[in-house]
């Protein structure tokens, strides 16, 4: 194998914003290394700007006036003398031009190759590419079924249930769930009309029908040597509309030996692509223990924090060293999980709305502490929450020894958050917490979205009577009017003594009720 | 001091006295000892009868508070009996209880799907609130008359904001 040249990394730009550029930058700070950050005019106040070593600004609010600027971002590298950039997720971080456009400015792009993130950006490609390095696919073929006989034909090669697709398709038309061979000639003629009228195409394919599968997704890290190793599955079966919501690190299922499958199918995969950096590759796991490779994500995740307290290795500092040129360490053969570790996405939703957007100031920001609790935010208090991006505000997250401490400490650590000032999505976890299904880890990728539609999860009581919220608003009521009633002199001293014994201790800081 | 408070569709009649060691809270046929003080700006520790509660008061409007316990949060409103009083004989409605519908989410209104003085039924749309590039429909919790209506298209408003009367 030819000898990569060390190329040290002295000062990063971060492409992105918000919780992961705050991420970069801490594994930047540990590592020595100078941390700049790109800003749109509503971020300037961001935490990542206040925590960075240098920040630039990018242009307006809209993403692809500021965020998405390839070319002016790699010339800003270049002018402050950037080594590399880290583009997080989103944004610029799957775009093989824009790795492309650093290279050939001499900028590392911390992350694959715009070569594979070619090959693994297209889902034809990448079946191809997994079919031929002997990764298992979800059994069928993108082949239009002309008629009924090839139908017949390709549904007993894959074995019933199937799945009949449209190929032009999209959001369920033309979709057909086929249990035997007797419903196949009414559910082919059904979904070809019913694709035809849809998409104006009526060529359909057919798939194996997997039952409530789980999503797996399997942690690698590749160097520029060729050596790529897996670091464990996460489990993010819990979805809202194809969004994780809560994600954990280990699956509550997946054993040792399943583990060592999974994770050499995944090394398969992105040693097929000539993968180097941090992936995922993203499975559907079967009942019966079948997986299947659905898609890999070239990039660092959202929820790679619970790889990192299971696993103990700090992915944004090893994908640094790795763009630096340096070797994996013989420590990441046969990592094995340890405790367990699980994450829930805040976001600015209100999911008793319709998961209707929450934007606004946030008035109070207390984030839990104490043992096995991480918090990976871009907020503070004061600070607001754009209507412009994403509105995942932070992600909390636990470890402890096993699941049912993990999510005993979930319930703690939830009970001490407070963010005031706009609707988050906390409440949903608390009652999450309070699911059977969820606390027994039965759990599939549809599971949230039939419970959400069937009226489930509602918010959990918190044992607080009812007339709390009565008795608080009437103090507060009471307080204001004799302030006011007060008149200025005596202002003060009615200020002094409100909420008795509290404002005598001192315990009062200019807290007010209005 | 007497009050009179809302949360939806309840209403209450409160007194509260100060008493050594806090608040004396009635509030309809119950009566609450309560040990109030301020953590922090917005942030409250109540005792009521020596169980703690953590609550964060905002005073969002004119007599509306935004009460939250970290998992439920509401609207309250507080009103002392004169004025809801004189608003009930300016409604010429004396004895029926109107609701003062709030916004949930800071946002701007799109449109208005009802009229003062509508006849609307439970979950009918009232008000089309814009946030975040998503349109979210306000609607009526119960049957009911449509009384004032406090916002027009185009207007921006913040949580909390009073969007109409239900009656």
């Amino acid at each position: 194998m030819a000898t990569v040249p060390r190329k040290p990394i002295r000062k990063v730009l971060i492409a992105n914003r918000g919780e992961i550029a705050v991420r970069i930058l801490r594994a930047l700070r540990e590592m020595g290394i100078r941390g700049a950050v790109i800003y749109s005019e509503p971020d300037r106040l961001g935490l990542p700007v206040l925590l960075a070593d240098e920040a630039y600004p990018i242009g307006p609010a809209p993403s692809r006036e500021s965020y998405l600027r390839g070319e002016a971002i790699v010339q800003l590298a270049r002018e402050i003398g950037a080594d590399a950039i880290h583009p997080g997720y989103g944004f610029l971080s799957e775009r093989a031009e824009f790795a492309r456009l650093c290279r050939d400015a001499g900028i590392t792009f911390i992350g694959p190759s715009p070569e594979a993130i070619d090959a693994m950006g297209s889902k034809i490609e990448s079946r191809r590419l997994m079919i031929a390095a002997g990764v298992p696919v979800v059994p069928g073929g993108q082949d239009p079924l002309p008629d009924l006989d090839a139908a017949t034909a390709a549904a007993e090669a894959i074995g019933y249930p199937v799945m009949l697709k449209a190929s032009a398709g999209g959001g369920g038309k033309g979709m057909r769930r086929v249990p035997s061979a007797a419903e196949l000639p009414g559910a082919y003629r059904a979904a070809r009309s019913e694709a035809g009228a849809s998409f104006g195409d009526d060529s359909v394919y057919v798939e194996k029908f997997i039952e409530n599968p789980r999503h797996i997704e399997i942690q690698v890290m590749g160097d520029l040597h060729g050596r790529v190793v897996s670091l464990g599955e996460r489990e993010c079966s819990l979805q809202r509309r194809h969004q994780k919501v809560v994600e954990e690190a280990p699956s509550p299922v997946v054993t040792p030996e399943l583990r060592r499958r999974m994770g050499e199918a995944a090394v398969r995969a992105a040693a097929a692509a000539g993968y180097s950096n941090a992936g995922t590759c993203e499975f559907l796991l079967a009942r019966d223990g079948s997986f299947y490779f659905l898609e890999m994500n070239t990039r660092l995740q959202v929820e790679h924090p619970v790889t990192e307290l299971v696993t103990g290795v700090d992915l944004v500092q090893t994908q640094i060293r790795v763009a630096e040129g340096e070797p994996l360490g013989p420590e990441l053969d046969d990592v094995e999980p340890r405790g367990h570790a699980v994450e829930v996405r805040l976001y600015a939703e209100d999911p008793y709305q319709r998961f209707a957007p929450s934007p606004g100031r946030i008035r109070i920001l207390r984030w839990p502490d104490g043992p096995g609790v991480r918090v990976d935010s871009g907020i503070y208090e004061g600070s607001e929450v754009s209507i412009h991006y994403d509105p995942m505000l932070a992600k909390l997250i636990v470890w402890a020894a096993d699941r049912e401490r993990a999510l005993e400490r979930l319930g703690r650590a939830l009970s001490e958050l407070r963010i005031e000032g706009i609707r988050t999505t906390v409440p949903l976890f608390q009652a999450l917490l309070a699911d059977a299904d969820f606390r027994a880890g039965n759990l599939d990728i549809g599971m949230l979205d039939r419970k959400l539609g069937a009226g489930e999860l509602r918010p959990s009581t918190d044992g607080a009577p009812d007339d709390l919220p009565l008795i608080a608003a009437a103090l507060a009521y009471y307080e204001r009017a004799n302030q006011t009633a007060a008149g200025s002199p005596s202002a003060n001293a009615s200020r002094r003594s409100r909420w008795g014994a509290a404002g005598r201790h001192g315990a009062m800081r200019g807290g007010s009720w209005t | 001091m007497d009050l009179i408070v809302r949360l939806g569709i309840r209403e209450e009649r409160v007194r509260v006295r100060r008493v050594d060691g806090g608040f004396e809270v009635a509030l309809g046929d119950r009566t609450y000892h309560v040990d109030a003080g301020a953590a922090r700006g917005g942030l409250h520790s109540l005792r009521i009868d020596g169980a703690q509660h953590e609550v964060a008061v905002h005073r969002a409007d004119e007599d509306v508070y935004w009460v939250s316990t970290g998992q439920h949060s509401a609207a309250v409103e507080v009103v002392d009996p004169l004025t809801h009083l004189a608003s009930q004989t300016r409604g010429g409605k004396g004895g029926k209880r109107r609701q003062r519908v709030n916004a949930y989410m800071p946002g701007r209104v799109v449109a208005l799907l009802a009229e003062e003085g509508q006849e609307v039924a439970a979950g009918q749309g009232i008000v089309v609130l814009e946030a975040m590039k998503m349109e979210n429909e306000i609607g009526a919790e119960h049957n009911g008359r449509i009384g004032k209506i406090f916002v027009q298209p185009g207007q921006a408003v913040e949580m909390g904001n009073p969007l109409f009367e239900l009656e």
